[in-house]
């Protein structure tokens, strides 16, 4: 890639439109070419390439290996030995160890593949035990690490697939930027390295989903979502739009000018995608239909049985709804002149305030529901309910107008719907947004504001995932270093649209924008000023949860943000959106 | 509009016409000529920096000397340990507290450097420092704590002091900017510097770092500023000792003046000439410097100064611990295996030996820069040739090889003390060179192997040593960096040494040494190290000889 920027710029041409080079270094220049073509090498042909990147990133991995991981790798540990020890009708069902299979079966034939591929020192070491709490060493930790880090190879392919399909030469070095700044994500280096998940394959296969369709291949589009939701659900959120775009772009056929219905649908289109579809999820499901397994799998995929908010609230509406809630009991219990209207207002039992048990419920850092003692309580259809509402609406200009760049805007618009209103949300999903948001903000400046306050507010919000002294600065340092890095890169490849070039009065929030991510931290220095007194200062210990609280509405006031303005110009700005 | 944007930027690059880089082919140009644009260069210097101190951290996740041997632990605990005694005990004491404990034997401003992190320490936990209490304290807080000074003082000396001296030689030696900060980034990432301060755990980059001020300012002509960062590096670490002789003959030299500068050839003028007041005012220098450092020990009591004094000689320069106490790869330790000199003859006899030879491998590199700076026409004021700037690091770098190899009681971990100012020698710039600098800095990785490996640190050390050669591209098969591209004679070194280093390492992995020898592998790496040590320093002596 070096080569083919060099080779560019030393051609003549670029140095007349720079203007500025003293004619006497030209003849310098062109014998420099000269030398490297006698290198042997060829010059313009080469092509950007994420090999390089993805293994300098391998080295930081690898340190990092023997690091903090969390109860995660316990649970994919457990599902190794699950599939190792067990037949394929007791995957669901076993309950040896709490952490049970609760992914779809493609992801357990993952691990079924993983836990034949143990060598024998391992295997000794207890990687394979199917017990209760598992008991390994380092080689366990090892290997599951070195999984995680060959499985991202599917991530590295499908990037480069997409840098390799890029048409012109601008146009490939703005992919490489976009590939390079996922690859190096360090939501991935936080959830997959350091946590532990096997994040990297599946964004991996939803970059051949977007890919797929990038170039117009339909069905390799609908395989390869199939394929996604058959290792994990959670990328359900964005089938609306994939669902949408296919059936819009392939299904449907607006060209012919009658209005039959019958002629409506392309049905030829239909049949084979749908046969696509139907064979993936029927192949990947097949045993367990043989096995009458369906109910045991559906109830161990979709636990409604969980709280509204996660132990750590994600960033989002929720947390801010949270939050309010908190602030009112305490200014119920505090100022005795607010009582009546706000029992006035709300209508809540004011004896469950008096219940240390009840107001006690997010702080204790477990899994558990979180109860709303004054505003009304939130219940799972509310929530469903406000997403659906959400995702139809940024799906009707999907369906006036299915262009590729509609269908990424749509897509991070379903992530952003889902991440924001959904029921028990990780912190985790922010990566839905991240991912498909990444490929259209070069396509205009001004989607980066938007762009740069969701991956602040959506990386930091990780943080409290890694709350151990040790990497504390790895995941600080990284996360900063990528954001000056990219903030930087994207602003020179995205695209100034002509009537925008010479005037700054557009990006005059960028500056407060700007400021509110500075921001960020200020909001970590407190709270890392808070983790490193509190041996020293008991009060401190009592402001535990304050911590989660203010990293949480702070992030989610940001992408709650950046949602209404991606949102604002997905709706308003039509001409962003259109492909070239 | 965007495409003509990014074309008009392109043109720009051409703006300084320069050769293409000697490191094209390798990764790590791929990695970061991104910033090769003048206007961003500024931000490769810090993101250059920020990475590094994330591997450093990734490192440091990793064990440390001495971790989970009671009683007595290893160097953390050293470190820990003298934290601990200068914040709780009165000055006076610090040289004289329980010395069988890990007893204060560095000279003063570590001492200072010691005390300065052992408050702040005490600020965020009391008893991470509590006077005897926290002996042996080895809890997951209190070894992030030590990582993060070992951190901070890296970035605040070392770090500065490598841009700075990068910067300089960039100017004079005519360097590309992305040559600069390759070669800044490539000396940062050298394994062995990042496995000992922030695995092994020690604070060599303080010393390195001030040793490096100084010879930025030996460079620039300012003796005064040199001598007080050097008199600083030595105070913080009696190591820095070892560049000592070089620096000696080095400003002598140019208080000769060069014969070339002269408008009158006449060799009497430089006796007449010899410049006595930059000399006064530099002895002047160094003694203030000296003073200020040991002045709370001369005025914390005033009844006991010699004895004070004489304390921290002694606990300073053991004479009386023996030639070599671990297996280093140097003469001493490998020539024992055949004579052993303990049995020939006594500790004091050993000790003059070993400074008689140690004076022998010094003289050479000394005395003839110290001739060419005086009778050669390229060392004076106004040439601008390329030997006067390298004399000074191949000076530095020969004598403190001479050191290594024949001076008595060399730890593993001296090899830092040779290797930077080698390292340094990456601003050559030249494919020639690029391999046998980074031939001895993975030789030198190397025979810290046994150490690091006691440590629990081989993961790191498979690490770093992988990456600074994939960087540098010594994975590629076509125009690799590592290996010599026309002389055959350094090919067949580099191919034996490393086939060396591999078998070495196949045969730790898979044998157990024999039970009535269990150093046997420990002696074959000091013994290979010391090979390709001996050679570097004789190509060194070969060079300064060329210059």
């Amino acid at each position: 890639m070096s080569k083919g920027k060099k080779a560019k710029s030393t051609t003549p041409p670029a140095i007349a439109k720079g203007g500025k080079v003293p004619k006497t270094s030209i003849p310098q220049v062109e014998k420099n070419q000269d030398t490297s073509i006698d290198d042997g090498s060829k010059f313009v042909a080469k092509k950007y390439s994420l090999v390089n990147v993805w293994i300098i990133s391998n080295f930081l991995k690898i340190l990092l290996s023997i690091g903090y991981h969390s109860t995660d790798f316990e649970v994919h540990r457990n599902w190794l030995a699950i599939t190792y020890n067990l037949p394929i009708n007791q995957w669901y069902t076993d309950e040896t160890s709490p952490w049970t299979l609760d992914y779809p079966p493609c992801f357990a034939y993952f691990e079924w593949i993983l836990s034949h591929l143990v060598p024998p020192f391992v295997k000794r070491d207890g990687c394979l035990d199917l017990v209760q709490q598992g008991d390994y060493g380092l080689p366990t930790i090892f290997y599951q690490r070195f999984t995680v880090l060959v499985s991202e190879m599917v991530l590295l392919f499908a990037l480069q697939w997409y840098i390799n399909t890029c048409k012109s030469h601008s146009e490939s070095r703005r992919g490489y930027v976009i590939a390079s700044s996922l690859i190096l994500s360090p939501g991935l280096l936080i959830i997959d390295h350091i946590h532990f998940q096997y994040n990297g394959m599946m964004y991996g296969i939803l970059v051949l989903v977007i890919n797929s369709a990038r170039l117009k291949k339909y069905l390799m589009c609908g395989f390869w979502f199939s394929l996604l939701l058959c290792f994990k659900h959670i990328y359900l959120y964005l089938a609306p739009a994939v669902f949408v775009f296919l059936l819009r772009d392939y299904c449907l056929n607006f060209k012919s000018k009658s209005w039959n219905p019958f002629k409506l649908i392309n049905w030829v289109n239909s049949i084979k995608l749908g046969l696509v579809v139907i064979l993936t999820f029927g192949i990947s499901f097949s045993p367990f239909i043989y096995y009458n397994q369906i109910p045991q799998l559906l109830e161990r995929l979709f636990p409604f049985s969980r709280g509204l908010t996660h132990a750590y609230w994600a960033p989002n509406f929720w947390a801010i709804y949270s939050f309010f809630d908190r602030l009112l009991i305490q200014i119920y219990k505090n100022i005795p002149l607010s009582r009546i209207p706000l029992y006035k207002i709300f209508k809540f039992d004011p004896l469950l305030l008096l219940d240390p048990k009840f107001l006690n419920t997010s702080t204790r850092g477990i899994v558990g529901d979180t109860e709303f003692l004054v505003l009304p309580t939130i219940t799972p259809k509310l929530t469903f309910f406000l997403t659906l509402f959400y995702q139809v609406m940024c799906l009707i200009p999907l369906f006036i107008q299915p262009t590729f760049d509609k269908f990424m805007g749509a897509m991070s618009l379903c992530g952003y719907a889902s991440f924001l209103f959904g029921w028990h949300v990780h912190e985790k999903a922010i990566l839905l947004v991240i991912f498909p948001i990444t490929f259209i903000i070069v396509k205009d400046k001004r989607l980066l504001p938007a762009f740069n306050l969701l991956v602040s507010c959506g990386y930091v919000s990780l943080f409290p995932l890694i709350f151990t002294s040790s990497e504390w600065l790895i995941k600080v340092l990284y996360t900063f270093l990528w954001y000056v890095i990219y903030s930087f890169n994207f602003r020179n490849v995205t695209r100034i649209p002509k009537h925008l070039a010479n005037s700054n009065n557009e990006f005059i929030l960028d500056r407060f924008i700007n400021l509110y991510i500075l921001g960020i931290l200020a909001i970590l220095l407190v709270i890392s000023l808070i983790d490193l007194f509190e041996h020293k200062f008991e009060f401190l210990k009592k402001l535990q949860f304050l911590k989660f609280i203010i990293i949480s509405v702070y992030c989610g006031i940001g992408i709650i943000s950046s949602w209404n303005g991606f949102s604002w110009l997905y709706f308003v700005n039509d001409s962003i959106f259109k492909d070239d | 509009m965007a495409k003509k944007k990014v074309s008009t930027k392109a043109g720009s690059t051409t703006k300084k016409p320069n050769k293409l880089s000697v490191f094209h082919t390798a990764p790590i140009f791929d990695l970061l000529h991104n910033f090769q644009r003048a206007p961003d260069q500024w931000a490769a210097r810090y993101i250059l920096i920020i990475t590094a101190m994330i591997i450093r951290s990734a490192v440091g996740l990793g064990s440390f000397s001495g971790f989970q041997e009671k009683p007595i632990n290893g160097d953390f605990e050293a470190q820990r340990h003298w934290m601990e005694i200068t914040i709780n005990l009165p000055i006076d004491q610090w040289y004289f507290y329980d010395l069988q404990y890990w007893g204060l034997d560095y000279p003063p401003l570590t001492a200072f450097h010691s005390y300065i992190f052992g408050q702040l320490g005490s600020l965020i936990n009391s008893d991470w420092f509590k006077l005897d209490a926290s002996r042996g304290l080895e809890s997951v807080d209190i070894k992030n704590y030590m990582r993060f000074t070992s951190l901070i003082s890296e970035l605040i000396i070392f770090s500065p002091a490598l841009l700075g001296l990068i910067t300089f030689m960039g100017k004079k030696l005519n360097i590309s900017r992305i040559d600069q900060i390759i070669i800044t980034c490539i000396i940062m990432c050298q394994p062995s510097l990042i496995l000992i301060d922030h695995g092994h755990f020690q604070f060599n980059s303080v010393m390195l770092g001030l040793f490096l001020f100084s010879l930025l300012d030996l460079l620039k002509g300012s003796y005064i500023l040199a001598s007080i960062w050097f008199m600083s590096s030595i105070f913080f670490k009696q190591m820095a000792l070892y560049y000592a002789p070089f620096i000696f003959f080095f400003i002598l030299a140019k208080l000769f003046n060069n014969y070339y500068d002269f408008n009158n050839k006449k060799y009497s003028n430089l006796i007449t000439k010899f410049n006595f007041t930059k000399l006064i005012s530099i002895g002047l220098t160094i003694l203030i410097t000296v003073f200020t450092f040991l002045s709370p020990f001369i005025f914390c009591n005033w009844n006991d100064v010699y004895k004070n004094l004489n304390q921290i000689l002694i606990r300073v320069f053991p004479f009386n611990r023996g030639l070599f106490e671990d297996k280093v790869a140097n003469f001493w330790c490998t020539t024992n295996l055949l004579i052993k000199y303990k049995t020939i003859f006594t500790n004091d006899q050993l000790t003059k030996i070993s400074l008689l030879l140690t004076l022998i491998s010094i003289l050479p590199p000394n005395l003839m820069i110290f001739y060419k700076h005086i009778f050669n026409s390229k060392f004076s004021k106004t040439s601008t040739n390329k030997s006067k700037y390298l004399s000074l690091v191949y000076g530095f770098a020969a004598s403190s090889w001479g050191f290594y190899l024949f001076s008595f009681q060399v730890h593993e971990k001296t090899v830092l003390v040779p290797l930077i100012p080698s390292t340094l020698l990456f601003c050559l710039n030249d494919d020639y060179y690029i391999s046998i600098i980074q031939w001895i800095n993975n030789m030198a990785t190397f025979s810290l192997f046994p150490l690091l490996k006691r440590d629990g640190l081989a993961l790191q050390y498979w690490v770093l040593l992988i990456m600074i050669n994939w960087l540098i591209g010594g994975f590629k098969l076509k125009s690799n960096l590592l290996f010599q591209r026309n002389s055959w004679f350094w090919n067949i070194i580099f191919t034996l040494s490393y086939l060396a280093v591999i078998g070495f390492h196949a045969i730790d992995l898979t044998l157990p040494p024999p039970d009535y020898l269990p150093d046997l592998w420990v002696i074959l790496n000091t013994t290979i190290s010391f090979g390709c040590f001996s050679l570097f320093y004789l190509w060194l002596l070969f060079e300064i000889y060329s210059l």
